[in-house]
């Protein structure tokens, strides 16, 4: 009996802090996020030792007079929405209006507020709240924007404080927390610091190459290639990394839909799936990517922290997105650069932001609101297939790399791996199709095994037949093959299957998980041309022809890239055109 | 080293000798020529070590000894010159002097002592035989070897020396060729195997009407006609035992006309992928249907009317190799013989008014349904 009581406000948003605000980094976000509301354009956070100590968070936007300031730190006060209706669709970051009420319940908090000067009651408001009590509010003076100081984060919850950690792994959050938000939103300057030191300086810019350049650093930027495509009314826009740079470790993925950032390990894995056979199997690539749906397919209000999102149909979502990276890496625009890129980059990126607009897009064609695009990259030349591969006047050098015009420059073409390239997706059409054609031999090879090889030999008989190797045991531990693959005109076709055959007695693409693309990946590179075979100019036309007729001509299947490109603009650069 | 000759004489013998200078070499002396006055007159040779020419020039020399001159300023220079005399002279080893009229040359050299030194075949048990022969043989077998280079010995040309009959035979594992010429004349019997790049020297080098001689040293092997010598290095045998791959049970046989054949394999052929080239060939009575289908590209179709009375047959093959043996075949007509999709089949001319003996022989490709 009487064991139930309601608990009192401050205790409730205590524990709904505990789902808003877990360490200094979800504060600054829920901060940054109430900035970016109130239309600011310029935010700087100041922590002290990791926003243990403090966090300060100001911002140059619309403000709050004193009523609203005072109703802003009440639980599911906002101004954002009005009913659950406008929670379809909604368009701001913030809605459910708990964020500051669980910050200041849980600190000693200070909010300083001055509303936009054309409002005739213009002056500013201090308030001081402590544990969540209202300690204060006095009236002060101060130019137009809010900051909030946050000291002493779970002063009265010392259990949560326990669980923040050292200082230097709190910045280490909030920086990465600062980047989600300033991908958002290149229309907004972000400048952070820790005990006085800057850790983020991230001017107003209207490309989003720039962004990842000032968040990340120029190498960085300089290895991505735009995404930009749609399918339904789902569109996929961003920068991916090239294959080539993709690492096993240090990956950076941030993803957004409408404009919002979220996790997803699924759409993460779909873009992975994109990059399928163009880099090492443990390789994770770096990517920036923004979805566009139609605000009543996503719903965005599954989790207090917002950073999960529920697609209607999320198999469809998924498909577009790997579909979006694959056609990404596909353009030549996607091969490797010589030189410094970053001019070339952003330029690429900035070509279309200023198209303006899809913050957050409703529809990938519709967009409203006035800030620039972050994602917004023109789908670079299509450089596919035959245009420009002439029949002659191809460069062969160091009998390995061939060198030929392209519209937008130079490109320095890989013989080997552009041929693994060829005979990979070759391959893999062959061992899902009809087979290929087989030339039977007229003095037929013996092949002498190892019993491990022998077994290869079993085990990946059906593929072997399917690729042209018809092979017949011979007894003992010999195989003799029949009939051949025959790829080129250079062909060895003894070699190719010693060699294919060794590989899998010995487990070498070992990461491949899927049979057939194992299959497919050791073959083409045994089968390939090899560098340092002189090559006719017919057979260098056959080959570039090929390549370009590949989905994804720039990528070998380890990761490597197959052409390396010298921009024209670069070029120019270099003999001071431009 | 001074000596004179006519502008023609000279340049008849570096015509001989030049094609064999390598364009591209590391070692700087192969792309000169060798001048060497001699009693006989002035020998020109030539060598990028697998083959080596070399050729006397009648002369007037006035004193022996040895230069290399740079082949290709020679050969331009020559060709420049006046039809008149042109006098040489050599001050030591490396500078020479060519006067012819009132131009003047002078020319660096390298010392001769790095020529490479050619090799000792000696002709005194040779074989004797017409170049008309030979070139009969070259044209139509040597297209057949092997290019690619995991065999060296398919990058040969087999040259089998009976009592009664010469034979070449090139294969590079997925189509042949073999021709037989009968001699006369009983020489030793021998099997060369033969690189053929020095056959296509011989072809270019020796008229049809010269008679050549043909000598073997150990790993050597020598042509002699007139005073130009040939000179190639042999490849290693055995070469594979070919014969019992050629099939004699071949119960299908179609004569068809060469031009047409060849011509409606061209056309389909155009839609047949860069990599197989893949042609599919069906035989009916009276009728062979071609038909070639490439994904991502598309397909095409044709028939041409041929002689053919056996069972239907549907059958694959490389349209390029096809193509190749059509070239080399020297009748109007061929005969095509085939046994079943897997097994290989033969191509002969048909009404041939040659004694020689010839037989093409391609294998197929695996037809996919
Ligand atoms: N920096 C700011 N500038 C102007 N108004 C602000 C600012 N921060 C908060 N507000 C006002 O205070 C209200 C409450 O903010 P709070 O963050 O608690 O809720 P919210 O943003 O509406 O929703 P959420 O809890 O999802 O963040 C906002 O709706 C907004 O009107
Ligand atoms: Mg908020």
């Amino acid at each position: 009996m009487g064991r139930i009581v309601i608990l009192p406000d401050a205790v409730i948003d205590q524990i709904s802090a505990g789902e808003v605000v877990e360490r200094p980094a979800s504060v600054v976000k829920e901060l940054i996020e109430n900035a970016l509301d109130a239309g600011a354009t310029a935010i700087e956070i100041a922590l002290e030792a990791g926003g243990k100590t403090s966090i300060t968070v100001s911002d140059d936007g619309t403000g709050m007079d004193r009523d609203d300031a005072v109703l802003a730190i009440d639980r599911h006060a906002t101004s954002k929405i009005k009913s659950a209706s406008d929670l379809i669709g909604v368009a701001t970051l913030g809605f459910r209006g708990e964020a500051l009420a669980a910050i200041a319940s849980v600190s000693k908090f200070e909010l300083e507020t001055a509303p936009d000067e054309d409002d005739a009651s213009s002056e500013a408001t201090r308030l001081i709240v402590e544990g969540g009590r209202l300690k204060d509010v006095q009236q002060t003076a101060r130019r137009r924007g809010t900051t909030v100081r946050v000291r002493r984060l779970f002063f009265n919850a010392p259990a949560r404080r326990k669980f923040l950690r050292t200082p230097a792994t709190e910045t280490r959050a909030t920086v990465a927390a600062v980047s989600v938000l300033a991908f958002m939103r290149l229309d907004v300057s972000f400048k952070l610091t820790n005990d006085g030191r800057s850790l983020t300086d991230a001017p107003r810019v209207s490309a989003l190459g720039d962004r990842i350049e000032s968040l990340f650093g120029r190498s960085l930027a300089e290895g991505l290639i735009p995404v930009d495509h749609h399918a339904g009314n789902v569109s996929v826009r961003g920068f991916i990394q090239r294959p080539a740079d993709a690492k096993p470790t240090g990956r950076k993925a941030f993803l957004f839909v409408n404009g919002r950032p979220f996790r997803d390990p699924f759409v993460v894995r779909a873009a992975e799936a994109g990059y399928r056979a163009t880099i090492h199997p443990g390789s994770r690539p770096t990517m920036f990517l923004s979805l566009g749906v139609p605000g009543d397919t996503v719903d965005v209000n599954v989790h207090p922290s917002k950073l999960e999102v529920r697609f209607r149909d999320r198999r469809f979502v998924e498909a577009t997105v790997e579909e979006a990276v694959r056609r990404a890496l596909g353009p030549i625009g996607a091969a490797a650069v010589v030189g410094p890129g970053a001019d070339w980059l952003p330029e690429a990126a900035a070509a279309s932001t200023v198209a303006g607009a899809g913050y957050p897009p409703s529809s990938p064609e519709g967009s409203r609101g006035s800030a620039p695009s972050l994602f917004g990259v023109e789908r670079y030349a299509p450089a596919h297939a035959e245009f420009f591969v002439a029949d002659g006047g191809f460069l062969q050098i160091f009998d390995t790399y061939i060198v030929m015009q392209t519209p937008d420059g130079l490109a320095i073409v890989d013989q080997h791996s552009a041929h693994e390239r060829v005979l990979y997706e070759a391959t893999m059409s062959q061992l899902n199709g009809e087979g290929a054609p087989s030339q039977r031999l007229l003095l037929p090879l013996t092949v002498d095994l190892e019993p491990r090889e022998l077994e290869a030999v079993e085990q990946n008989r059906a593929q072997l037949d399917a690729i042209g190797f018809e092979v017949e045991d011979f007894g003992g531990r010999s195989v003799v093959i029949h009939a051949v693959p025959n790829p080129h005109p250079r062909f060895d076709a003894r070699r190719c299957f010693e060699e294919v055959v060794a590989d899998f007695a010995r487990g070498r693409f070992g990461g491949w998980n899927n049979q057939l693309e194992r299959f497919a990946a050791t073959y083409a590179c045994r089968a390939a041309i090899k560098a340092g075979q002189v090559l006719e100019q017919r057979e260098i036309g056959t080959l570039l022809r090929r390549l370009f007729g590949c989905e994804l001509p720039p990528h070998d299947v380890h990761g490597r890239p197959t052409i390396v490109q010298l921009p024209r603009e670069e070029l120019e650069r270099r003999f001071g055109r431009s | 080293m001074k000596f004179t000759i006519t502008r023609e004489q000279l340049q008849e013998g570096l015509i001989a000798v030049a094609s064999t200078v390598p364009t591209r070499t590391t070692l700087p002396v192969l792309s000169n020529i060798l001048v060497e006055a001699t009693a006989d007159g002035v020998r020109l040779a030539g060598t990028d070590l697998d083959i080596a020419v070399s050729t006397v020039v009648p002369a007037e020399i006035e004193a022996e000894g040895a230069v290399t001159l740079p082949a290709k300023k020679l050969v331009e220079i020559v060709r420049e010159l006046p039809s008149a005399g042109i006098h040489f002279s050599a001050s030591g080893e490396q500078r020479v002097t060519l006067e012819c009229g009132r131009s003047r040359f002078k020319l660096l050299g390298i010392a001769p002592d790095e020529f490479p030194s050619f090799p000792t075949v000696s002709f005194d048990n040779a074989w004797k035989m017409t170049s008309a022969d030979i070139q009969n043989l070259i044209s139509h077998v040597v297209f057949a070897a092997s290019t690619e280079e995991s065999r060296p010995i398919l990058n040969g040309v087999l040259w089998e020396m009976r009592e009664d009959r010469m034979r070449m035979v090139a294969t590079n594992g997925h189509r042949l060729a073999r021709m037989d010429i009968p001699v006369s004349g009983g020489a030793a019997a021998a099997d060369l195997i033969v690189p053929p790049k020095a056959l296509e020297q011989i072809r270019k080098l020796f008229g049809p009407a010269d008679e050549i001689e043909v000598a073997r040293s150990d790993n050597h092997l020598g042509f002699r006609a007139g005073s130009t010598h040939i000179f190639t290095r042999l490849i290693e045998g055995p070469y594979p035992n070919y014969e019992q791959v050629i099939p004699r049970d071949n119960d299908k046989v179609v004569t068809v006309d060469r031009q047409a054949l060849a011509a409606a394999i061209r056309r389909v052929g155009v839609v047949a992928s860069d990599q197989t080239h893949r042609v599919r060939l069906s035989f009916s009575s009276g009728l062979v249907k071609f038909s070639v289908s490439t994904p991502d590209l598309g397909e095409a179709e044709d028939e041409i009317q041929a002689t053919y009375d056996g069972e239907p047959l549907e059958i694959g093959f490389n349209a390029t190799y096809l193509l190749e043996l059509l070239k080399v075949m020297p009748t109007d007509e061929v005969r095509f013989t085939l046994k079943a999709p897997e097994r290989a089949a033969t191509m002969e001319p048909v009404g041939w008014d040659d004694p020689a003996s010839y037989l093409c022989l391609v294998m197929p490709l695996r037809l996919v349904d």
